[in-house]
């Protein structure tokens, strides 16, 4: 494998709506106070699971957002897209300077509009017939047509779906049309929601802890489920100076792979984990040493901390230690379709602010677990190079390597 | 935008579909080029005639034992049973290549639907008690493509794509890329998909059973993509070329004859134009094609969301060493894909 030369891709727009932020700003201070979102669920009923919190977006009101028309033809999933696709497109103003078919969307997908899906599955089951318009959103290439649609982006449209690891991928390609040429500017990201189908799936494999989830911890008994959608805009470095656009960071490369092993479970060794880690950092032409830290997958299940921190160890041998391995799903819970992207969003954000944030509610050291997982607070940073790591049912693994924007000091 | 000619190739395909399990069906069918769709029966949906495209001759046990293709959703049955085809008809033996060296990326389009479907059941019906555990892993629509990788050991570059009626399409486009940029030699690619009663039901729901929902069928085409001097190194069957690859998402209101030449620039050229998802519906679109001989591989086995697995694969085995073909994908709000094919091996001819 050899790495090729290519131009830098600048991060030129950021847009976030979730329970942890319904914008940049919001997203930012709750980021950088360590508040998690994680809460009680009223979205559907929860009784009947030994878990009944996660990251919910409560109290959402789509009419704050969208007419009641254009509200009914979209599903929660897509909405949560659309609003956040807007800001990252307001913010990097990408509209005003290319042709609609030079803006294309790569868009990691979810359950998509299951949560709407299930209730007409629900009514049918019954004997009744369903609301035809629930089923509207069910197939996840839907969210990418709404924002298209909303956004007058005619360029190039894929929805990747590889579980968890989604909208991490889609920066990852989103970066590389973008390095083809094929567009001018990428829209990337996630959107996923809440639904009876993940909430009931993952309680029914017990990896939902009952309290919110303590990624590295002692103790530790699974995930919190979350929602959310987040976007970022890439564009190449020249042309996004040349129009002096904002540039919040860069995507200086990525590396996806299968670990060809297990469905749900990782090879416990973390070979391919580092292997996917180190194959990013080769193809963005850095080395380990020039890595400050990593916003880890840290889904806060037995098996995948430890495993990840066994990874970290392989790339960073005797320097693990120093690279702090945090996890931000304690803050916005684990939006599934939608987590690599928040958790990119994340990484561009504290690398910005000098800061490398805390892995929230620790409930004691695992000797498994032996690295700086920043659990006693944020810690205050002068690295300008992150990874972000994403991990899938299937064995689908993505690795981001995320450079700051910040002028070096 | 076009993309330059990289000597990507095609070095071995694998069908599932209502022809038939294996290529040889596929061929046949298209030889004869008579509709395969049978009618829906009455007892799954009602108010027909409706016609679907089953993959009735697939049969797991062919295959594996029963306990192995339990643990497997319907398109990953058609996925691992397809990819280890595809790897047979390439000469690729487990083993002989760097397992790191070979990815999957498949398009998808229900895929899981079926699990979800039936865990959803459980628990509507019997609360938390009727939940099965072992059908939620495969409810993802990655399942096939996940699935494939294991039992294939495919540990390369691993995605699933969908976007409507170009989602095998879409898949191509990244398998190419990836093989460009030599984050793999080989690479599986291709779309799988499947059918079911309440997929039907849905399409009814939606007053999309006469129109986008009809015909719809089920099925894999799986085609191994390959960097030509790794296959030409390894001394592989070349079947034919990749070449440029055309995409845009939609056609800008007020601007679509902008978006149409970037699709098909003129003067546009073939021996052989191939169509699929819905690009026989569009017209603005079919007046620019070449007076070429098509193929629509729809109209024979049925369309399906990732179609273009089967589609593209049709294509390839229509070429004549030497003879450009012209594939066309659209869907009904988009994306369109134009894609060049070149018959044989590119280099030689």
């Amino acid at each position: 494998m050899k790495a090729m030369k290519r131009n830098r891709i600048a991060i030129t727009g950021l847009g976030i709506f979730s329970a942890a932020g319904r914008d940049l700003p919001s997203f930012r201070k709750s980021l950088l106070a360590g508040r998690s979102a994680i809460g009680p669920i009223d979205l559907f009923d929860v009784a009947s699971f030994p878990s009944g919190i996660g990251a919910q977006v409560r109290g959402y009101d789509p009419l704050d957002y969208f007419t009641a028309r254009r509200a009914a033809k979209m599903s929660r999933v897509d909405q949560f897209g659309v609003i956040a696709a807007g800001e990252a497109l307001r913010d990097s103003r990408v509209s005003e300077h290319y042709s609609p078919y030079d803006i294309g969307i790569s868009l990691g997908a979810g359950a998509s509009g299951m949560l709407q899906a299930e209730e007409w599955l629900r009514v049918s089951l019954t004997g009744k017939r369903g609301d035809p318009s629930l089923l509207r959103g069910l197939l996840p290439d839907r969210t990418a047509t709404s924002i298209a649609e909303s956004y007058n982006l005619c360029g190039y449209q894929v929805s990747i779906t590889t579980a968890c690891s989604s909208s991490a991928s889609s920066i990852g390609w989103g970066a590389d049309l973008v390095a083809t040429g094929r567009v001018k500017a990428a829209l990337c990201g996630g959107s996923d929601c809440l639904s009876l189908l993940t909430f009931a799936g993952f309680n029914s494999l017990k990896v939902v802890d009952p309290s919110p989830c303590s990624p590295f911890s002692l103790g530790r008994q699974g995930i919190s489920l979350g929602e959310g959608a987040a976007f970022l805009v890439l564009e190449d470095e020249a042309e996004a100076k040349k129009r002096a656009a904002p540039i919040y960071g860069y995507l200086l490369g990525y590396a996806v792979a299968g670990e060809a092993y297990h469905m749900t479970a990782p090879d416990t060794g973390g070979a391919d984990a580092a292997r996917v880690m180190s194959d990013a950092l080769r193809y963005a032409g850095v080395s380990p040493l020039e890595v400050g830290w990593v916003n880890a997958h840290g889904t806060g299940t037995p098996l995948n901390d430890a495993v990840e921190s066994r990874a970290v160890k392989l790339v960073f041998g005797e320097r693990a230690p120093l690279v702090p391995l945090v996890s931000t799903k304690g803050l916005t819970g684990h939006c599934l379709g939608a987590a690599g992207c928040i958790e990119a969003m994340a990484t561009v954000v504290s690398l910005n602010e000098g800061t490398i944030p805390q892995t929230l509610n620790f409930r004691g050291a695992d000797p498994e677990c032996d690295l700086d997982y920043c659990h006693a607070g944020a810690l205050p940073s002068a690295a300008t190079l992150a990874l972000s790591n994403s991990f899938a049912f299937g064995g689908n693994i993505t690795t981001l390597v995320i450079e700051s924007g910040r002028e070096p000091s | 935008m076009n993309s330059a000619y990289h000597d990507t190739v095609i070095t071995g395909l694998a069908a599932i579909s209502t022809a038939g399990v294996g290529i040889d069906p596929l061929r046949a069918a298209l030889e004869r080029g008579t509709s395969l769709l049978a009618p829906v029966p009455e007892g799954v949906l009602a108010g027909g005639p409706h016609f679907w495209g089953k993959a009735d001759a697939f049969r797991a046990a062919d295959f594996m034992t029963p306990l192995k293709a339990r643990k497997f959703d319907r398109c990953s049955l058609f996925a691992v049973v397809a990819a280890g085809m595809a790897l047979k008809d390439a000469g690729i033996v487990q083993g002989s290549c760097d397992p790191a060296r070979i990815g999957i990326v498949l398009g998808c389009g229900f895929g899981g639907i079926n699990n979800a479907e039936e865990f959803l059941r459980g628990f509507f019906s019997s609360g938390a008690e009727g939940m099965v555990p072992m059908l939620f892993p495969n409810i993802v629509p990655n399942a096939s493509a996940s699935n494939a990788s294991i039992e294939h050991k495919l540990k390369g570059p691993n995605l699933t794509t969908i976007q409507r009626f170009c989602s095998a399409e879409s898949a191509l486009l990244l398998a190419l890329r990836f093989l460009e940029e030599d984050r793999a030699d080989i690479i599986l690619t291709g779309g799988v998909d499947e059918v079911t009663p309440t997929i039907l039901k849905g399409f009814s729901a939606l007053g999309q059973l006469r129109s986008f929902g009809s015909g719809f069928s089920e099925g894999a085409g799986i085609l191994v993509l390959e960097r030509g001097d790794h296959a030409r190194r390894r001394k592989a069957r070349i079947l034919a070329g990749v070449g440029g690859v055309r995409t845009i998402g939609r056609l800008a209101p007020g601007a679509s004859q902008e978006g149409i030449n970037r699709l098909l620039p003129e003067p546009c050229e073939a021996d052989l134009v191939a169509l699929s998802g819905t690009a026989h519906l569009a017209r603005e679109l079919l007046d620019r094609l070449p007076a070429a001989p098509r193929l629509d591989t729809g109209e024979i086995l049925g369309r399906s969301l990732a179609m273009g697995g089967l589609s593209m694969a049709s294509l390839v085995l229509r070429l004549a060493p030497g003879d450009r073909g012209l594939y066309l994908a659209a869907s009904p709000e988009g994306p369109w894909y134009a894609i060049d094919w070149y018959g044989g091996d590119p280099v030689q001819s």
